[in-house]
């Protein structure tokens, strides 16, 4: 009793502080945005300032009540195990839907068109339904917390940290980029000030992941995700019918901005400068796979489910939703693209650093052009929503892995659980101060997704290798799964390094640095284009980590079956209880369901 | 509550927390009702007019957060008794 009582002292003291802390950054931001009123390009009105304020509120609010159902380290770093596939699927497509990827995508439209869609469609769908379907036994029946974790199991304790590090640094990038980003959109577009509006919007993440963990992580996200529909979704249908109906989205446009393949038999054909092998073996099977199967920012939220059979839902029911998202994306990107055709007046930005087009500022045009008070609101929630959810993910991934990957691995082997939750929550403030120092760091890139896709291939690429190998071939040695992945990472952050400077920097006698000719026979493509160099470096990094983990481990001892079970197909029982419920219930049916709509999709736009 | 009185919830000190569908719920009738008011306090000065979206968008908004927040309330029972 006495216990339980000083417990909720303690808990009302740290949300008490969590609040003070709160409101005296809103103050500050009410304050500043004040003193800058008049520079953005779009004005808030009352009634929006109180949408954006109930969002804080409503978030703060969720993590002070989820505080006193946050007390073992299942509680806090997988959500208790407890959620349904309907929850743990929102989440986990939440956990990827950062307003970086819809600002991104939506002024990517502009520039590639209907091409867009294959982030969508083919650079997700498939990889998720393998997910659901094939590795999700092996993930959930070893009962880890972390990716990082499976690879301890799997193989060894240095592969674990060969991952957990690269993934804590990757997590860290991601979620300054997303602060960086947001800061930005945020200053340009209603004159926020640059300082405040990242430092209010970290205080109240830490607030709540350090007061609920991963369920305060999950119950954002879905909030986050019914706001992006609500907020942002409307753009696309006034957009529509301002043009005058679906078919003038897609009038007087050419066909490799209206099309998914027919412009995909030579890269000279489409804008995004990409071939139909190029996509399928970059975007379709290593980038996708790579980070729809190993990511653990969006793994992790399947760990949540409260059985086998909701984890292997998971991402099957997610991707239902990821094939509605261009409806919101593309159908934007290509009614900013008509209006910029049509002289109605709709201008984007110019880059408020380069000067260039800003595409990434077409949907927020959108809104400012669309929406009337209390809707302009929203849409900037749901954006800003959209920012801290996507840094909230990358700070409660970061905190599971270094709490249990490097913390309890190598620093404290002995923790208790009540420890390793204490650690946890330290963990989450310290990450997000690292966050607050990257965004800094992320403003030397001028571009958004292609900074993504090189931090993915260097990472999550090499690790979909050794994953496939490790869960499908018993074969696999701990030393082959090591040394295939530190290849695999040192060759796709070579040929990154090679490309970057090959575009950037020339002999004093004028003569390129790399050879053209070797960035031909990499990327299979005469004059490849960024995106084509982002997609083999990515395909170059897996190959290489197949091919090294394959031949050392036919050199090597691996283990003995016995300490495989449960980790490796042909080894492990794979019973989720499928068989006990009806077909509609049965995660291969909705795969098959989710697989013919992608086709239906692809051949629609073919 | 009747379940509760009778003694046969098995989860009385509150062990689950609202499922989020409650918080959603809430929280999109909340914004659905701001649109909507915010619609009748528009001047109109943006650029382009389409009929008054903030009326049935926040409508539907509305409605949307009745069903989610009833839905919410509902799976909380369910899951304490």
């Amino acid at each position: 009793m006495g216990n339980k009582l000083k417990e909720l002292r303690m808990g009302g003291v740290r949300g008490a502080a969590c609040l003070t802390a709160f409101a005296t950054a809103m103050v500050a931001t009410s304050a500043v945005a004040g003193e800058s009123a008049g520079t953005g390009v779009i004005s808030l009105a009352p009634i929006d300032w109180i949408i954006v304020g109930l969002y804080f509120v409503a978030i703060v609010g969720i993590g002070l009540y989820l505080r006193k159902f946050t007390k073992t380290g299942e509680d806090f770093f997988m959500g208790g195990r407890k959620n349904s596939s309907w929850v743990a699927g929102l989440a986990f497509l939440s956990a990827n839907l950062g307003a970086l990827e819809i600002l991104g995508w939506t002024g990517g439209t502009m520039k590639y068109g209907m091409f867009v869609s294959h982030w969508y469609w083919l650079g997700a769908i498939p990889a998720m339904l393998f997910l659901g379907l094939y590795m999700m036994p092996f993930y959930y029946s070893s009962k880890i917390h972390s990716v990082p974790g499976y690879l301890k199991l799997r193989f060894d304790e240095r592969t674990r940290l060969l991952n957990a590090f690269s993934f804590a640094v990757m997590t860290l990038l991601m979620s300054g980029i997303n602060l960086y980003l947001m800061a930005l959109v945020f200053n340009v577009l209603l004159g926020w000030d640059w300082h405040v509006s990242m430092w209010v919007s970290a205080a109240a993440i830490g607030c709540y992941i350090t007061l609920g963990g991963l369920m305060s992580a999950i119950f954002t996200e879905i909030v986050q995700f019914f706001l992006i529909w609500a907020g942002l979704f409307l753009v696309t249908i006034l957009g529509v019918a301002d043009l005058g109906g679906p078919a003038q989205v897609f009038a007087n446009l050419d066909a490799n901005m209206t099309t998914l393949w027919r412009t995909t038999a030579s890269a000279a054909n489409n804008g995004m400068g990409v071939t139909w092998m190029g996509l399928i073996m970059g975007l379709g099977f290593v980038l996708s796979f790579g980070y729809w199967t190993t990511d653990f920012l969006v793994v992790q939220r399947a760990f949540s489910s409260k059985d086998l059979r909701s984890a292997r839902l998971t991402p099957i029911t997610a991707s239902f939703f990821k094939m509605a998202l261009p409806f919101i994306v593309v159908g934007a990107g290509l009614v900013a693209l008509q209006l910029t055709k049509n002289a109605s007046g709709f201008e984007i930005l110019p880059h408020p650093t380069t000067g260039k087009p800003w595409y990434d500022s077409a949907l927020p045009m959108l809104i400012a052009r669309y929406y009337p008070v209390g809707l302009v609101g929203l849409g900037i929630t749901a954006l800003l929503a959209g920012f801290m959810a996507g840094q909230a993910g990358n700070v409660s991934a970061f905190n599971t892995v270094w709490t249990y990957d490097i913390y309890k691995a190598v620093i404290n082997k002995k923790a208790s659980d009540a420890h390793l939750v204490w650690v946890g929550r330290v963990t989450t403030i310290i990450g997000i101060l690292l966050s607050v120092a990257t965004a800094y760091v992320a403003k030397q890139f001028d571009t958004i997704m292609d900074y993504i896709q090189a931090i993915f291939s260097w990472v999550n690429a090499p690790l979909f290798a050794t994953m496939l190998l490790g869960m499908f071939w018993k074969r696999t040695t701990s030393r082959g799964a090591f040394w295939g992945l530190i290849c695999g990472m040192v060759v796709s952050f070579g040929i990154w390094l090679l490309f970057y400077v090959d575009a950037r920097y020339v002999f004093l006698d004028g003569s390129p640095i790399a050879n053209p000719t070797l960035a031909s026979i990499l990327t299979l493509a005469e004059n490849p284009s960024e995106m084509t160099r982002n997609l083999w470096q990515a395909v170059w990094g897996w190959v290489v980590c197949f091919g090294v983990t394959l031949i050392i481990s036919l050199f090597t001892t691996p283990k003995p079956d016995s300490e495989l079970v449960g980790l490796v197909k042909g080894l492990t029982v794979e019973d989720d209880g499928s068989v006990k419920v009806a077909w509609y219930g049965r995660p291969g049916f909705w795969a098959v369901v989710s697989l013919a709509v992608l086709i239906f999709l692809n051949i629609m736009f073919w | 509550m009747g379940t509760e009185a009778n003694g046969s919830c098995n989860d009385r000190e509150g062990r689950l927390p609202l499922p989020i569908w409650f918080f959603v719920g809430v929280i999109l009738l909340v914004y659905g009702l701001l649109v909507i008011v915010g619609q009748a306090f528009d001047k109109g000065t943006h650029a382009a007019q389409i009929g008054q979206p903030g009326y049935w968008w926040g409508a539907i908004l509305a409605v949307a957060g009745v069903i989610f927040t009833a839905l919410g309330l509902v799976i909380h029972r369910k899951q304490r008794c």
